[in-house]
């Protein structure tokens, strides 16, 4: 990271109400990693979902292989809104007022296929449909996975809404670095085959929500601009993880979280500045290195 | 073997490959949660594809689809045609024809919540659905039934009208429901007219290996 860039995020961090600016950066033009606060735990807000997604598809290919307990995306699951929370066993429901998704709930005493439920979890940040792909994998099974992989700097231990759990301080959490290794992790054909990982990036790039890299990028960009990504907001943070993949080089990947006491505004327009800083990074890193 | 109620065949299950029959366990004793056992049931409607499920109308207003309906935790071969369904159905969907015309608003069955096989993973043991006597109702009309009060008004009105029926407590610990209304009938099971009750018709006396 240059000294310039490092100013700048300095800055933005110090603007935060009480709060902290964490960034990671994997670029694959010049192979070069550089964080900001990158190994800071976060409150993972909707970003953990990504690793629900990575758990998905790697059961699905794990099954696949040994057949011990094999499903596919095809197969379908019961939806229905009901959950146990980690602390007590206490039944939970999620709330569909809160939720940023309300086809999942249309088809509660139904079922879903994985495939939809992964899109809604993802693309409209369901918590109904992330809840139900985690009681399907479990947090372990979803650690399994990260662990597999190699990623530390993600820590997945419940569902969404457990309210028993968050009064308690037990939350899943992510480190910028950790979420651009599972990212990474993606992009490099690491869950299954080279489909999968397509698979997985389509359906981050389906993502509705704006979060902040893209808005970041310089205008003449943003049209052209692929940002495969997963956004997480609660009263305190507004994060963004992607794959950005630009014009005429290989894509970068990016995790912006910024956690504040401020009001959503702030840390919103720190992380599209965050953006704008990742992206002067590696627009500067010249051509022809690393693949 | 041909007949029965509906216009399905009826499969004496211990004629079925044995891979079915593993899944099925037709006329073994099952133990219940509470210690009791119970002889699950042997004789099954062959249902060979969608469209026969969809199109085969048990009562005016309840198909056969509707008691069929599971997800990946029922094991793979029984969640792909042909199904097998007990003869049971039959009288469990009458018995909710008789709280649907009281109603006089269609009743929803939940997935996974009418039959389910005894190695689905949502089984406990003794389950009554493994028998197809058993519904677990989520909607009446446009109401979600996710609520004590409406568990406790629909199924005092279940008790009312269907003599025998069994309706599952509204609370959060196991053996009570909080989300849904369940209704069984017990652990019937019927038998064709035309369906012989022999050990085994085929060979004798044991279902074959």
């Amino acid at each position: 990271m240059s000294p310039d860039v490092e100013s700048r995020l300095h800055e933005l961090g110090a603007s935060l109400t009480s709060g902290a600016l964490g960034v990671a950066v994997y670029d694959y033009l010049s192979d070069r990693h550089w964080s900001f606060n990158g190994d800071r735990w976060f409150h993972a807000a909707s970003v953990m979902k990504v690793a629900v997604l990575a758990a998905l598809f790697d059961a699905v290919d794990r099954g696949s292989r040994d057949g011990d307990r094999r499903f596919t995306l095809d197969c379908r699951l019961h939806v229905r809104n009901r959950f146990l929370s980690i602390v007590d066993g206490c039944p939970f429901r999620v709330d569909a007022g809160r939720d940023g998704d309300s086809d999942v709930y249309a088809a509660i005493g139904r079922t879903l296929r994985l495939r939809d439920l992964a899109t809604h979890m993802i693309v409209r940040s369901s918590n109904l449909a992330t809840n139900l792909l985690l009681d399907l994998l479990t947090p372990a099974g979803v650690m399994a996975t990260l662990a597999r992989l190699g990623v530390d700097g993600v820590a997945v231990c419940r569902g969404v809404e457990d309210d028993r759990a968050f009064e308690q301080g037990i939350n899943n959490r992510v480190t910028p670095n950790g979420v651009v290794a599972l990212l990474r992790a993606i992009v490099e054909d690491k869950i299954g085959s080279a489909q999968a990982s397509a698979a997985m990036i389509d359906i981050l790039h389906d993502q509705q929500f704006t979060g902040t890299i893209e808005p970041g990028l310089p205008d003449n960009l943003r049209t052209a601009a692929r940002v495969a990504h997963k956004t997480g907001e609660i009263s305190t943070v507004s994060h963004d993880a992607g794959i950005v993949f630009l014009p005429g080089r290989p894509p970068y990947v990016a995790a912006i979280l910024v956690e504040s006491a401020g009001d959503a505004r702030e840390r919103i327009d720190a992380g599209i500045a965050a953006s704008a800083a990742v992206y002067a990074s590696v627009a500067s890193a010249g051509e022809g290195v690393g693949r | 073997m041909s007949g029965g109620l509906l216009p399905l065949p009826v499969v004496d299950a211990w004629q079925l490959d044995v891979h079915y029959r593993r899944l099925l366990r037709p006329g073994e004793l099952l133990p219940a949660r509470s210690g009791e056992v119970h002889r699950l049931p042997r004789f099954f409607y062959e249902v060979r594809s969608a469209f026969d499920a969809v199109n085969t109308q048990i009562t005016p207003h309840f198909g056969l689809w509707e008691f069929m309906e599971v997800d990946l935790y029922e094991p793979e071969p029984l969640r792909t045609y042909p199904r097998y369904v007990p003869c049971a159905v039959t009288a469990l969907a009458a018995a909710l024809e008789v709280l649907r015309l009281e109603i006089g608003a269609p009743i929803r069955i939940a997935a996974n919540g009418g039959y389910r096989s005894p190695a689905h993973g949502g089984s406990a043991s003794g389950s009554p659905h493994c028998w197809a006597t058993a519904a677990n109702i989520y909607r009446i009309g446009n109401e979600y039934v996710d609520s004590e009060e409406k568990i406790a008004r629909y199924g005092d009105l279940a008790s009312r009208l269907l003599a025998g029926c069994w309706i599952r407590p509204y609370g959060h610990d196991v053996g009570l429901a909080d989300d849904h209304l369940h209704i069984d009938l017990g652990y019937g099971t019927i038998v064709p007219r035309q369906s012989t009750e022999a050990p085994n018709p085929r060979d004798g006396c044991e279902p074959r290996e």
